[in-house]
C-alpha cells in the first residue's frame, strides 16, 4: 500500500523524548529524499509536559497537514486527550500504544481507529541504555517505509558527542522496533526515493523569516522575547553577528520598535519580530515611523488572541490590528507569508518595500508556519535588496527638504553624517523641511505624499500567488491568505484531480489593497470562497470593503487554534458545484 | 560701579582683551536677537522692537570689532574660562529673567543693567591693566557701551511711569502636545 | 585659557533658524544655549551629532539645533537614541527631554538606559510639571503641590528621585545643574559627552508659566561643595541626603565600559548562513 503522503503523530509525556524523536524522524526522512512538514504541540509546562510531534511525509513538497493522521504512536497516554482535537483520527487510523501504560483513553477512540500494541518499554528495557522512543522510531520507520540506513546516519550525526556506545544503544533499540513492527497492522508506505531528489532545505518558518531579513539587507535587530516569535530572534542573534550586523535585547516592545526606528534613521536597515501582544505595544511607534518616514520591518508571528490568548497556538486574527491599528491616516505596508518557505520570500520582499518607500512594513506569519519545520525545495535566489533613496550632496544655498514633494512621494533621505543635510525627523505633522506645522495645507500635502508612495509603487506579480486547476480556472475562486493557503492549495489539487476547475488567490500584499489586480484575477469568476482562520472573518470583511466580489461569495472562517484541513475546504467547493 | 573681573584675574594683552570683547559683543548681539525673536513669537511687537534695535547696535559693534580682531591671532577661551565674574558675559541679559508680559520699560531696565555691567567690565579691565594699549582700548570700549546706556536712558524717560508691571492675560495657557 | 588653533565652530552654528515656541523666561532656552556652547567647544561637525527627543516642551530642542534631530513619541527618546548610537557608533548622540517624558511614561527606558550604559548623554530638563498639557503634576512634583486641576489636593506621592534611581540603575556619569548657570551647564555637558557610557544630567529648569514660584530656584540652588566621587556607595549616600538643590558639579563618574554588542568580523556571507539549511 503506497501513498503520496503519510501522516503520523508521536505523543508522550515529559521525558519520553517525543520532540527529539520527531526531529530525528524528520532528519531521516530528509536523508531518504522525502519532503516533510512537522508541527509540534505541547502542554503549558515549561519542562516535562505532554507533547506531540505531528509529521507528514511525502515524495513531493508538503504544503499542509492532512485531514487526519494515519498513525498515532503513543509512547504513553499521559494527558494525551488534550491533543485529541489536533489529532483527527479515522476508522483507518492506527493507534499504537505501549501495554505497559494501559489502554488508550476513550477520548481518542471516537471514530473507532484501529489499535495495536508495541511493548516499547519492555523491548527497550532489554537493551542497555535502550529508550522506548527509539523503539517507536524503528516501528514507525518500518511502517512508513523509511530506510533504516537514513536513520543510522541521522543518529550518528546527533549522538556523535555522546560516543559510539550511545549510537549503538539507540540503533539497537531502533532495529528492535523495526522487527517488532512486523506484527503491527499496515499503514500507507511511501516509496523510497533516491537521496538526490533535487536540492532541498530543512528549515522552520521562523528561521526562513530570519534569513529573509538578512537577505533583504537588515543589519540591526532589536528583540524582546515572545512566543511564538522568539525563534526568529534567536536565529538572528548569532546569524547577524556573522554578517556584521547586531541584535540587541530591549527592555520591552516599546523599546524594541523605537530602537529599530533609531537604527534605521541612522541608515541601517532594521527590524524586530513579535506577536500580537507585542505588536499592540508597538502600534504608536509604527505611526511614528509612518509620519517620520523611517523604513523598518516588524514581523508578527500571530498567535491566538485577544490578550495573552493561547500563546503557543496559531490564529490569523491580527489582520485587523495590522491593517487598521494605527491611529490617524497612516499608510503602511502589510504583507503575509503563505508557507514555511514563503516566510523567506515575503520577509525579504518586505525589507525591499520598506526601504524603497521609507515606510514601516508589517509581515504577518503565524505560529503554525513559524514553528513548523519543513523539508522544502531549495528556495530561489531573490533580487530584492533594501534600496533606500538617499540624498546626495547638499546644494549650496538651498535648505534640505527631508519631506520634499516628489512625484513618487518618496523623498531623498539624508543619513546622519551627511554634511549640509541636517534636519529633524518628526512625528509631529510637518512641512517639507520637517518643521512642525499645524496648517491644513501641510497636513494634506504630507498625507497625499505618504499615501502616494504606496499607491504608485510597482508591486509586480507578488501581490498574490494565483494558481489554477490543471484543467483551467473555471468560475470559482478561493481567496485566502497566510497559513490557510496550504490546505487551500491541497484542496484545489484534490478538486482538480477530481476534474474540478477553480482558481486559488493567496493574497500576499494585504495593504495597500490592489483592486485592479484583484479585478483582473477575478475576471470570469462567478463564485468566491474566502478562507481564513479568524472567528470574525476579518479577511472576508476586508475583502468586502475594498474589492468587488461576485454576489456568490461565501466566507469559510474559524478561530484558531485548529488549522483547516484540506478536506474542509474541498467540501465547500464540492458542495457548491454540486 | 563694581569691577566685573573675576577676582585675581587680569587681562594684559590686546589679543586677550579682543577675545573677551568679541565673545561679549557676539553674545550680546545674539541674546538681544533671541529676545527679540521670543517677543515676536509671542506677539509683543513693542518690546521686540527694543531688543531688535539693541541687536542691531551690538551687531554694529561686533562688525567693527571683528575688523579690528582680524589683525590679531586671538587666544581660545572655553566659555567658562573668560575673566568675567558672571556666568555669562556681562552684556548678555539672563534669558530666564524675561517674561512674555515684559513691558517696554522692563526690557529697557534689563538692558540698562547689562549695558552698565559691560561698561563696568571694560572699566575694570582698564583699571587693572598694566599695558597702556590694553588700558586705552578698554576705556574706548567702555565709552562705546556708555553710548548704549545713553540711548536706553532716553528710552526709559519716554516710558510711562505705570509701564513697569506685567499685564494680566485674560486667556489661560493653551494645551499643546 | 589655552592657546590653541582658532575655534572651528561658534555656538550659533549649532542653532537652526527655527524660533522656539517656549515661553519667554523658560529655563529650556538656557539649556539650548548650553548645548550649543558645549558642541562648539567640542568642535563637533554638526552632521556628526544627533539630538533625539520624545514629547514635551524640552523635547522640542532637536528642531532648534542645526544637527541631525529626531523628535519621536512620548517617552521613547532613549530607545531611539540607543538604536541610533548602536547602529552608528561614529555619531555623538544626545537625548533631551523633560521629567514626565523621561521618568513617567519613559521610566522603564530610563532604568534600562542607565543599566545598558550605551554612550549617550541624557539631558533632562526637570521643572516638576507637564507644561505642554497645561501644568499637571509630574513624577518629580512635590506631594503637596496643589496647582493642578487633576490633583487639586496634591499628588500625595513622594517625588521620583532621578539621580538616585539613575545611580542605582547604573548610569556612568551623574550631574545636576541649574538653568541659572548656563556656562557651568555647558562645561558639565562637555564633560558628560566626553565621558564614555550613559551620562545623566539633571537640569533644574523652571517653568515660568505653571510653576512661577520656581523663579526662586536661582536663589535656592548652591554649588555643591565637594567634587565627584567614583565610589557609587558614597555617591548614593550623598544623593540620598541632599535636598535636590546642590548643583553645578559632577556628582558621580563611573568607569564601566559602554555597551557595545559583540559581533564577529563581518567576513561571513549570507551564503554561509543558507548552507546550514541545505540537505
Amino acid at each position: 500500500m503506497t501513498a503520496k503522503s503519510v501522516s503520523l503523530v508521536i505523543a508522550g509525556s515529559g521525558g519520553a523524548g517525543v520532540v527529539t524523536a520527531g526531529s530525528l524522524l524528520l532528519d531521516a526522512a530528509a536523508k531518504a529524499g522525502w519532503y516533510a512538514l512537522m508541527s509540534r504541540s505541547s502542554g503549558p509546562q515549561i519542562r516535562g509536559g505532554e507533547a506531540a510531534a505531528m509529521l507528514r511525509f511525502a515524495t513531493g513538497p508538503v504544503m499542509s497537514h492532512d485531514d487526519s493522521f494515519h498513525l498515532l504512536m503513543a509512547i504513553d497516554w499521559d494527558n494525551i486527550t488534550r491533543f485529541s482535537a489536533e489529532i483527527p483520527l479515522t476508522g483507518n487510523s492506527l493507534i499504537v500504544g505501549d501495554p505497559a501504560h494501559g489502554e488508550a483513553p476513550a477520548g481518542l477512540l471516537k471514530n473507532s481507529p484501529r489499535q495495536a500494541a508495541l511493548a516499547m518499554t519492555d523491548i527497550a528495557g532489554k537493551i542497555e541504555n535502550g529508550r522506548p522512543n527509539m523503539v517507536a522510531l524503528g516501528a514507525i520507520a518500518a511502517l512508513i517505509g523509511l530506510p533504516a540506513g537514513a536513520m543510522q546516519a541521522v543518529v550518528e550525526d546527533n549522538l556523535k558527542r555522546k560516543g559510539q556506545a550511545a549510537i549503538e544503544a539507540s540503533m539497537t533499540a531502533f532495529h528492535a522496533g523495526v522487527a517488532a513492527a512486523a506484527d503491527l497492522p499496515a499503514i500507507p508506505k511511501l516509496p523510497a526515493v533516491a537521496a538526490d531528489s533535487g536540492p532541498r532545505w530543512s528549515i522552520t518558518g521562523n528561521e526562513a523569516t530570519g534569513l529573509g531579513v538578512i537577505r533583504g539587507g537588515v543589519r540591526f535587530v532589536a528583540a524582546y522575547p515572545i512566543t511564538p516569535a522568539t525563534e526568529v530572534l534567536e536565529w538572528l542573534a548569532p546569524s547577524l553577528a556573522k554578517v556584521g550586523g547586531m541584535l540587541v535585547q530591549a527592555e520591552d516592545e516599546l523599546a524594541s520598535i523605537n530602537q529599530i526606528i533609531g537604527a534605521s534613521y541612522g541608515g541601517v536597515p532594521a527590524m524586530t519580530a513579535t506577536s500580537g501582544p507585542g505588536l499592540s505595544l508597538m502600534i504608536e511607534s509604527l505611526g511614528l515611523a509612518v509620519a517620520a518616514e523611517v523604513p523598518l520591518v516588524v514581523v508578527d508571528v500571530m498567535r491566538v488572541g485577544p490578550s495573552t490568548g493561547i500563546a503557543t497556538k496559531s490564529e490569523q486574527s491580527d489582520l485587523n490590528i495590522a491593517v487598521y491599528g494605527l491611529h490617524g491616516d497612516a499608510p503602511h505596508i502589510v504583507v503575509a507569508a503563505n508557507s514555511v518557505s514563503d516566510c523567506l520570500f515575503t520577509t525579504q520582499w518586505a525589507v525591499h518595500l520598506a526601504e524603497a518607500m521609507q515606510v514601516p512594513a508589517l509581515v504577518l506569519t503565524d505560529q503554525a508556519m513559524g514553528q513548523a519545520r519543513a523539508i522544502v525545495p531549495k528556495p530561489a535566489e531573490l533580487a530584492f535588496i533594501g534600496q533606500r533613496l538617499t540624498a546626495t550632496a547638499a546644494v549650496e544655498g538651498e535648505r534640505y527638504k527631508r519631506y520634499a514633494m516628489t512625484g513618487s512621494g518618496v523623498s531623498p533621505m539624508a543619513i546622519p553624517g551627511m554634511p549640509g543635510l541636517t534636519h529633524t525627523a518628526d512625528g509631529l505633522e510637518h512641512n517639507e523641511f520637517g518643521t512642525p506645522s499645524s496648517q491644513a495645507s501641510d497636513h494634506h500635502a504630507q498625507m497625499d505624499k505618504r499615501s502616494r508612495k504606496l499607491t504608485q509603487f510597482n508591486y509586480g506579480d507578488h501581490w498574490a500567488d494565483i494558481e489554477d486547476s490543471e484543467v483551467g480556472a473555471g468560475d470559482t475562486a478561493i481567496i485566502t491568505w497566510g497559513s490557510s493557503t496550504g490546505p487551500a492549495r491541497e484542496a484545489l489539487d484534490r478538486y482538480s484531480a477530481a476534474g474540478g476547475k477553480a482558481r486559488l488567490i493567496s493574497v500576499r500584499l494585504i495593504a495597500p489593497v490592489q483592486p485592479e489586480k484583484m479585478a483582473a484575477a477575478l475576471q470570469g469568476m462567478r463564485r468566491v470562497l474566502v478562507v481564513e482562520q479568524s472567528h470574525s472573518g476579518q479577511f472576508y470583511r476586508m475583502l468586502r470593503a475594498f474589492y468587488d466580489l461576485p454576489v456568490e461569495t461565501r466566507s469559510l472562517h474559524q478561530g484558531g487554534p485548529l488549522a483547516f484541513g484540506p478536506g474542509q475546504i474541498l467540501e465547500q467547493l464540492t458542495a457548491w458545484s454540486a | 560701579m563694581s569691577n566685573d573681573l573675576k577676582s585675581g584675574d587680569a587681562i594684559n594683552t590686546l589679543p586677550e582683551l579682543l577675545a573677551h570683547a568679541l565673545a561679549m559683543e557676539t553674545e550680546a548681539a545674539e541674546r538681544y536677537g533671541e529676545l527679540a525673536d521670543q517677543m515676536e513669537t509671542h506677539r509683543k511687537a513693542a518690546v521686540a522692537a527694543i531688543f531688535r534695535r539693541l541687536e542691531k547696535a551690538e551687531q554694529e559693534h561686533l562688525d567693527d570689532l571683528t575688523e579690528r580682531c582680524s589683525k590679531f591671532d586671538l587666544p581660545h577661551y572655553a566659555p567658562w574660562d573668560y575673566h568675567w565674574s558672571h556666568s555669562e558675559s556681562p552684556e548678555a541679559i539672563d534669558i530666564t529673567k524675561v517674561h512674555y508680559h515684559l513691558s517696554v520699560r522692563g526690557a529697557v531696565l534689563l538692558a540698562l543693567e547689562h549695558e552698565r555691567k559691560a561698561t563696568a567690565f571694560y572699566a575694570g579691565v582698564a583699571q587693572a591693566a598694566a599695558d597702556a594699549e590694553v588700558r586705552t582700548l578698554a576705556l574706548h570700549f567702555a565709552d562705546e557701551e556708555r553710548q548704549h546706556i545713553g540711548w536706553l536712558e532716553a528710552c526709559l524717560a519716554g516710558c510711562g511711569p505705570t509701564d513697569d508691571t506685567a499685564l494680566d492675560d485674560p486667556d489661560p495657557p493653551l494645551s499643546q502636545e | 585659557m589655552e592657546a590653541v588653533a582658532k575655534k572651528k565652530y561658534a555656538a550659533k552654528d549649532y542653532k537652526s533658524d527655527l524660533k522656539p515656541i517656549w515661553c519667554p523666561g523658560c529655563g529650556d532656552y538656557t539649556v539650548l544655549n548650553s548645548i550649543t556652547r558645549a558642541l562648539a567647544e567640542l568642535a563637533l561637525p554638526p552632521e556628526q551629532v544627533a539630538v533625539v527627543s520624545g514629547i514635551g516642551c524640552s523635547s522640542r530642542i532637536p528642531a532648534y539645533t542645526s544637527v541631525y534631530g529626531f523628535h519621536g513619541v512620548h517617552g521613547r527618546a532613549l530607545p531611539v537614541a540607543t538604536g541610533l548610537k548602536l547602529a552608528r557608533p561614529d555619531l555623538t548622540v544626545l537625548v533631551t527631554g523633560g521629567d514626565g517624558d523621561g521618568f513617567s511614561i519613559g521610566g522603564n527606558h530610563f532604568l534600562h538606559a542607565c543599566r545598558r550604559n550605551v554612550d549617550l548623554t541624557y539631558i533632562v530638563m526637570d521643572n516638576q510639571v507637564y507644561g505642554m498639557t497645561k501644568g499637571q503634576a509630574s513624577p518629580t512634583t512635590a506631594p503637596d503641590w496643589e496647582g493642578s486641576k487633576l490633583t487639586p489636593e496634591g499628588t500625595g506621592i513622594n517625588p521620583f528621585q532621578p539621580l538616585v534611581v539613575g545611580l542605582a540603575s547604573g548610569a556612568n556619569f551623574i550631574a545636576r545643574v541649574s538653568s541659572s548657570d548656563p556656562i557651568n551647564m555647558a562645561k558639565i555637558i562637555v564633560e558628560a559627552i566626553r565621558h564614555p557610557g550613559f551620562s545623566l544630567v539633571q537640569v533644574l529648569s523652571p517653568c515660568v508659566t505653571f510653576r512661577p514660584e520656581q523663579a526662586e530656584w536661582r536663589d535656592i540652588v548652591r554649588t555643591a561643595v565637594v567634587d565627584y566621587t567614583d565610589d557609587a556607595a558614597r555617591a548614593a549616600r550623598r544623593l540620598m541626603t541632599d535636598d535636590g538643590f546642590n548643583v553645578g558639579k559632577v556628582l558621580f563618574k563611573g568607569s564601566r565600559p559602554p555597551f557595545r554588542p559583540e559581533f564577529e568580523n563581518s567576513n561571513g556571507s549570507v551564503a554561509e548562513l543558507e548552507a546550514r539549511f541545505a540537505l
